[in-house]
């Protein structure tokens, strides 16, 4: 499950236009906090699909989703995502 | 009766790259037929796109609630007859708004600087059910 992670803050990196370095983040980290925005996490759940190929369900486009890096790899383990997709 | 204003900004040029990047995926997951329609492919197209996200986050203010995906298509924007910008509620939006009382929502969308700004105003009459606009 770390290479998820990997790709989570790979994804992040590119499109989620935070205020700070992701190396400075922990998975628990607040994502809003540090500074996405609605708009950014369109971009960020568009890249995850991409990347693990796969549809977020409309039970998890909630906020609570997008607001760690902890809460994406849950998501992403709901939807069966187990390994990295590369 | 009591009034909620919700207020949100875009950056017009985020919006470009969104679709640039992601194209069609992007449009029809945040936006409607109409809107798509309503917004073209032409060089104006991103900064429609940008004031209608605007426009939605905006609502999803004043609606008070932390869902961030499927109510972006139920809320729409459209122009009237005259040109100025209305919003229309649908499902879970509509839903919420009657359950909140709110009779009505009153948008302006403005573009400049590389902005869209939207501001909504919504008129709630507490203890009634309102019908008028959300209708579906």
């Amino acid at each position: 499950m770390g290479d998820v992670t990997v790709t989570i803050r790979d994804v992040l990196e590119a499109h989620g236009r935070l205020l700070v370095s992701l190396s400075n983040l922990s998975d628990d980290d607040d994502l809003f906090e540090n500074g996405l925005t609605s708009h950014a996490s369109v971009n960020v759940m568009l890249a995850i699909e991409d990347a693990f190929d796969v549809e977020f369900p409309d039970s998890l486009l909630t906020k609570s989703t997008f607001e760690s890096i902890k809460a994406l790899r849950e998501a992403l383990e709901s939807m069966g995502v187990e390994a990295p997709s590369d | 009766m009591s009034i909620l204003v919700g207020i949100d900004v875009q950056a017009i040029d985020e919006v470009e790259a969104s679709i640039k990047e992601f194209g069609a995926r992007y449009t029809h997951r945040l936006f409607t037929d109409d809107e798509i329609a309503s917004c073209g492919d032409g060089p104006g197209a991103a900064s429609g796109f940008a004031g209608r996200f605007a426009a939605k986050e905006a609502v999803l203010k004043i609606l008070e609630s932390n869902e961030i995906g499927p109510r972006w298509k139920s809320i729409e924007v459209r122009r009237s007859l005259g040109g100025r910008p209305e919003v229309a509620l649908h499902g879970a939006a509509a839903e919420i708004a009657r359950s909140q009382g709110i009779e009505e929502i009153f948008l302006s969308i403005s573009l400049g600087g590389g902005i869209a700004s939207a501001t909504v105003i919504a008129q709630v009459t507490q203890g009634r059910i309102g019908a008028r606009q959300w209708a579906t």
